[in-house]
């Protein structure tokens, strides 16, 4: 594989590659993927510690708002630290692939909790079957803890039916808005009514409130439980193609490519195996043409993770990671709504667009981007200036250059966009970026990331 | 370059004159596409109980489902039934104008006490089964604005309702530091070598439209914001700052058609009283101050100001001095020429609840919304509520 081609390979199943890694990895394709599958089979779940929860009874909650306070505080902790070990093992995980994908599933399969021990629990079910069997990946969400309190689950009882797992499960899902009735719904709600769990986070089947008794969903009729109606949405071969254009849109280009996505359709319908799935994507020529280098808008969490890969970065703050998010629109653990985040353009507005451009200077160098040009001597009036405002600064961040020079010894100063930038740079820019003088590695690793073009990878 | 000199070269780099043709353009057809009715969103997070806002002072119903809770001293009659919070006291001599109009039961079918959800639903006008990615502002300016100033909201992020499908408004906390940002002169430098003709519509070209909209807006903004017209004294605290930063664009003339504002902390499950009589003290206060500085300056004639929260509270009070998330509740509107103010209609039987103990709807907020978007913006409320609801004759 070429410089480019792997690059884009690990922007999808990654966020990106330090030229230092390039030396250490076989350069045929099959190897290079074979080896990304193979560093993916093991899972390593995320473990804030809940011990303090261990003790807790509903009970106790119940007769004690003191310690029902208690606990919403301990929560709403938890899942800040939670936020940040999810980021830090983006960061530093060697299971890249499937930290990559159980990203992708958490803004499909989204949920929502603001109970540490049943989100917890959640987000690793997500990174257990991240690259495994779809069809038991869809009935073991069915019956998480997290999601059966999300979409009401547990309220959906015999005589007093919930459809709004029932709606999602089939609109967003699996099969996606128009492939089912309203009807459909009904009767598929009932076979999922009981479905709920008890305090400490387990699964629990009330038989006296699940309706038993003739459904009829999709054309068949039977006494369905929730397991049958999965089965029975998965023999539609539009759930199959649902996903395919899902995973095509996210891992290869926000605007799919029929012809490509019908194959990885019936490559995926065989037998509903993500990991096969994935392997055809990453194999296919296509994947690798121009068009799809540098295509996708990154979300918050790939540009700020990507960033962190290149230069890495230490916060004297934990909560200025949750700022960031926040500023960027995206924070882990928090979104928007089951449909998730709308993705692609829908991260950019005038707000987030500059302070994805200025954050690089912010974080790495003082709020400086360098202006200088060639036989300019410096702009240290501008420095002086920043200087000063330092202790205004929004975040307190340090960033550890040294590694980044490690990095990137063997890469000349001159050709560091061909490594920090995917994609082609619009021809202003590089126009603009021929009078720069790059002295400086640092100086232009950081103009090269205040760049709209350093948005897309 | 000494300092004076460089913040005259940063002014100068900061003219239109930078602008690429095309976004003057758009700047050009603002003013006469749209009008100068201004619309202000205030939204109370957390769930405000309506309850203890707008008291049913002669209901033995509420004195006995809050017998710790209940408002019993200083309530503000309005009327032979209902009164406002002791807090509300600013509020007195607009209501008393006519210049107020007081919606009760206001909610939605099958209501949802998720305050994440529920905040959505409103914020997207959508039905308590659906789930929008765009807001029912965003989608008004989809069809009716150019630029991302149009719409501004006064915090560090945008709110899912003012956000279109394509459409996107324009948030900040402060819109000095927006400006410092964009003026930052590397982005000049890149910005100096475009014009519309090297933008495509795809990704990349996407994101150097909304650069160079975003750089366009901080300086519209900056620019265009006259400091001195607003001498309102306003209370000193993060929402009055909203409201005093409303104040000024309003009264400087900025062509922005929706302004949006939030206040936080309604969340009232335990220790409720103390917590409530300071944020809405908070609220009624900086409304007061906000009314005064646009009547002032002759601009209260052409804002209507809409109070909201994502759901009311429970009748009944719970075992910690609060209230749980409820249903139904009130919505302030405050503007000039109301066709009816005062109270809109009574407060529905509190011996008639919903199965949690909540109050029942009778007007759906997308209703308000509808008669705002036809009556006041003059603009498609159908297509934008992808719906057709009744009007209400509030305005």
């Amino acid at each position: 594989m070429n410089h480019k081609e792997l690059q884009h390979l690990y922007w999808r199943v990654g966020f990106g590659l330090n030229p230092a890694e390039y030396k250490s990895i076989n350069r045929s394709r099959k190897n290079v993927v074979n080896t990304l599958f193979k560093d993916s089979e093991s899972i390593s779940t995320l473990n804030v510690n809940v011990s303090y929860f261990n003790d807790i009874t509903y009970k106790k909650i119940k007769d004690n708002p003191k310690l029902a306070k208690e606990v919403r505080e301990q929560n709403t902790k938890k899942i800040k630290e939670l936020n940040y070990a999810w980021i830090y093992q983006l960061v530093t995980s060697k299971t890249l692939l499937r930290e990559r994908i159980t990203l992708f599933w958490a803004n499909h399969f989204v949920c929502k909790d603001n109970n540490i021990v049943y989100i917890q629990n959640y987000n690793n079910t997500l990174r257990k079957h991240a690259l495994g069997d779809f069809r038991t990946f869809v009935k073991a969400i069915s019956k998480e803890t997290a999601m059966l309190r999300y979409l009401n689950g547990k309220q959906n009882r015999k005589n007093k039916p919930n459809e709004n797992f029932a709606r999602e499960l089939m609109e967003l899902f699996t099969l996606g808005e128009g492939h089912y009735s309203e009807t459909d719904i009904k009767e598929s709600a009932k076979a999922f009514s009981g479905y709920s769990h008890n305090f400490t986070g387990n699964f629990v089947m009330r038989e006296r409130q699940h309706h038993s008794g003739q459904k009829t969903f999709f054309g068949k009729t039977g006494d369905f439980s929730g397991d049958d109606i999965i089965d029975i949405i998965l023999e539609n071969k539009q759930c199959a193609r649902f996903i395919s254009e899902k995973i095509y849109r996210y891992f290869v280009n926000p605007i799919p490519n029929k012809k490509h996505v019908e194959a990885m359709t019936n490559v995926f319908f065989k037998d509903y195996n993500i990991e096969s799935l994935m392997r055809y994507v990453l194999l296919s020529d296509w994947f690798y043409d121009e068009k799809n280098i540098g295509a996708k808008i990154k979300s918050p969490v790939e540009y700020l993770v990507g960033m962190a890969k290149t230069v890495p970065i230490k916060f004297e703050r934990k909560k200025d990671i949750l700022k960031i998010q926040k500023l960027l629109g995206q924070t882990l653990l928090d979104p928007p709504n089951v449909a998730g985040w709308k993705g692609d353009k829908g991260w950019i507005d005038a707000n987030t667009i500059m302070v994805r451009l200025k954050l690089p200077s912010l974080m790495l160098n003082n709020a400086i981007i360098s202006l200088k040009e060639h036989g300019d001597f410096s702009d240290s009036f501008r420095e002086k200036y920043f200087k000063r405002n330092k202790r205004k600064l929004p975040f307190k961040v340090l960033p550890d250059w040294d590694t980044f020079s490690k990095n990137f010894k063997s890469v000349k100063t001159e050709d560091l966009d061909t490594y920090v930038i995917q994609g082609t740079i619009n021809k202003g820019t590089a126009d603009y970026l021929e009078t720069l003088n790059k002295k400086s590695k640092q100086d232009y690793c950081i103009q090269l990331m205040s760049l709209p073009e350093y948005q897309m990878c | 370059m000494d300092r004076r000199k460089f913040l005259k070269n940063s002014t100068l780099a900061s003219s239109l004159f930078f602008v690429p043709s095309f976004v003057k353009a758009f700047e050009s057809v603002a003013a006469e596409r749209l009008g100068y009715k201004r619309l202000v969103i205030i939204q109370l997070a957390g769930g405000n109980d309506g309850l203890n806002t707008i008291i049913p002072h002669n209901n033995d119903i509420y004195y006995n489902a809050r017998p710790r809770l209940a408002i019993t001293k200083d309530i503000i009659k309005l009327n032979d039934d209902l009164g406002f919070h002791p807090s509300l006291a600013p509020l007195r001599s607009l209501f008393d104008n006519g210049e107020m109009s007081i919606i009760n039961n206001v909610g939605y079918p099958n209501p949802v006490r998720s305050h994440f959800r529920s905040m959505d639903i409103w914020q997207t006008a959508s039905g308590s089964d659906e789930y929008l990615q765009s807001g029912w502002l965003g989608r008004y300016l989809d069809a009716n604005g150019e630029n991302p100033y149009n719409a501004i909201e006064m915090d560090e992020q945008l709110s899912l309702a003012m956000k279109g499908e394509h459409f996107n408004g324009i948030a900040t906390s402060d819109y000095k530091v927006l400006y410092n940002t964009s003026k930052d002169p590397y982005f000049k430098n890149v910005l100096n070598r475009y014009n519309d003709a090297h933008l495509s519509e795809h990704n990349l070209g996407y994101l150097y439209q909304t650069m160079i909209e975003a750089k366009s807006s901080a300086n519209y903004i900056y620019e265009n914001t006259k400091v001195k017209l607003s001498q309102e004294e306003y209370p000193q605290n993060k929402f009055a700052k909203q409201l005093k930063n409303v104040g000024q664009f309003i009264n400087s003339g900025l062509e922005t058609k929706v302004f949006y504002t939030s206040l936080g902390g309604f969340d009232t499950h335990a220790n409720q009283p103390n917590r409530q009589k300071r944020l809405l003290s908070q609220y009624a206060n900086s409304v007061s101050a906000f009314v005064k500085d646009l009547k002032r300056n002759d601009t209260f004639e052409d804002t209507l100001i809409l109070t909201f929260s994502e759901f009311g509270r429970r009748v009944k009070q719970n075992a910690a001095t609060g209230t749980d998330h409820g249903a139904a509740n009130n919505v302030f509107i405050m503007g000039k020429n109301l066709k009816k103010a005062g109270f809109y209609n009574n407060l529905t039987s509190l011996n008639d609840l919903d199965d949690n103990g909540d109050l029942k709807y009778e007007i759906d907020f997308r209703t308000i919304y509808a008669t705002i978007l036809s009556e006041w913006l003059k603009a498609d409320d159908i297509t934008i509520l992808n719906n057709s609801f009744d009007k209400l004759n509030f305005i």
